[in-house]
């Protein structure tokens, strides 16, 4: 298993099959890439306004619905105003 | 296995994986597994105006199913080799790897080994 | 017997005797590449160089049962990997 050992008790980004990006802190993970967060937000990006985040705090997210885990670079997160940004929401896996 | 092995023997290189959700991410290929889930380090998204959800994001673990295509660096692919061991229907994955990986080794390495 | 219509005894055979030629592949999402097949395994998984890509964008909001494509884009790639569940079906190269 390409590990994610490395992720713990890191800031990460998971992109899900929807298109829901959450971040937070990856308290943990499983044989089957469940991943806990703790602090977590769900970002949500729109072409109106700039990124709303909305807190979820500890966040179980199943393996199955994960497509994408990003550790978060706390250096580049910090010059980055999310207020600034306009965005689509990520579109979701087409299969 | 023997896409996997292909997948393993090109790590440290660079690689664009596109997602079935049409995001195409380029980074150095850092693992894979058998799942071909893949780890990617140094990432970069094209069309970063479109998509700025990962801009804080240096490296990342994505899941092997929502793969749609990887671009592969053509010049670290043996084409021959791969067709030999697609015909075998290889699964001696150790033979493949440890081919393509002594290929892809750059020629002072080989010197160094075979005096 | 014709000698190269003897050693397909399986769907996957006629895949084998495609190796290193041109292949046509049809994709979901409206896509299609044409390239030289190199690697392939039993989830249909691909190895493919020299690829042409074509994404064939349809009007989603047409009536008709069948939509028309009213547009396609076409890009090049060197070595492509495919991913197998997205293969829809694998054409051998037509022998002209």
């Amino acid at each position: 298993m390409s590990s994610l050992q490395g992720y713990v008790d890191r800031r990460v980004l998971l992109v899900l099959q929807d298109g829901r990006a959450i971040v937070g802190k990856m308290a943990g993970y499983d044989q089957k890439s469940n991943v806990v967060l703790s602090e977590s937000k769900e970002r949500v990006y729109s072409m109106e306004e700039g990124v709303e985040e909305i807190p979820l705090g500890l966040y179980l997210v199943k393996g199955d619905m994960i497509i994408l885990i990003g550790e978060i670079d706390e250096e580049i997160e910090q010059s980055v105003d999310l207020s600034t940004i306009r965005a689509e929401p990520m579109p979701p896996i087409r299969y | 296995m023997l896409i996997f092995s292909v997948f393993k023997t090109l790590t440290d290189q660079q690689v664009t994986v596109e997602l079935k959700n049409d995001l195409s991410i380029t980074g150095t290929l850092k693992s894979v597994d058998q799942f071909l889930n893949i780890r990617l380090d140094n990432i970069k998204v094209s069309d970063e105006a479109r998509h700025p959800h990962m801009i804080a994001v240096k490296n990342c673990f994505i899941r092997g199913s929502v793969v749609r295509y990887v671009q592969l660096p053509a010049d670290h692919v043996d084409t021959q080799l791969l067709e030999d061991a697609t015909r075998r229907g290889d699964n001696s994955t150790k033979a493949i790897v440890l081919t393509l990986t002594i290929k892809n080794r750059n020629a002072e390495t080989l010197k160094f080994h075979y005096g | 017997m014709d000698p190269s219509s003897s050693s397909i005894q399986e769907p996957f055979d006629l895949i084998r005797l495609s190796l290193s030629e041109r292949v046509y592949i049809k994709l979901r999402g409206d896509r299609e590449v044409t390239g030289v097949l190199h690697a392939y395994d039993g989830h249909m998984n691909l190895i493919l160089s020299d690829v042409e890509e074509t994404i064939l964008i349809v009007d989603p909001d047409s009536a008709t049962e069948a939509p028309v494509p009213v547009n396609v884009a076409k890009r090049k790639m060197d070595m492509l990997f495919v991913r197998g569940d997205g293969v829809i079906l694998v054409s051998p190269p037509s022998r002209a």
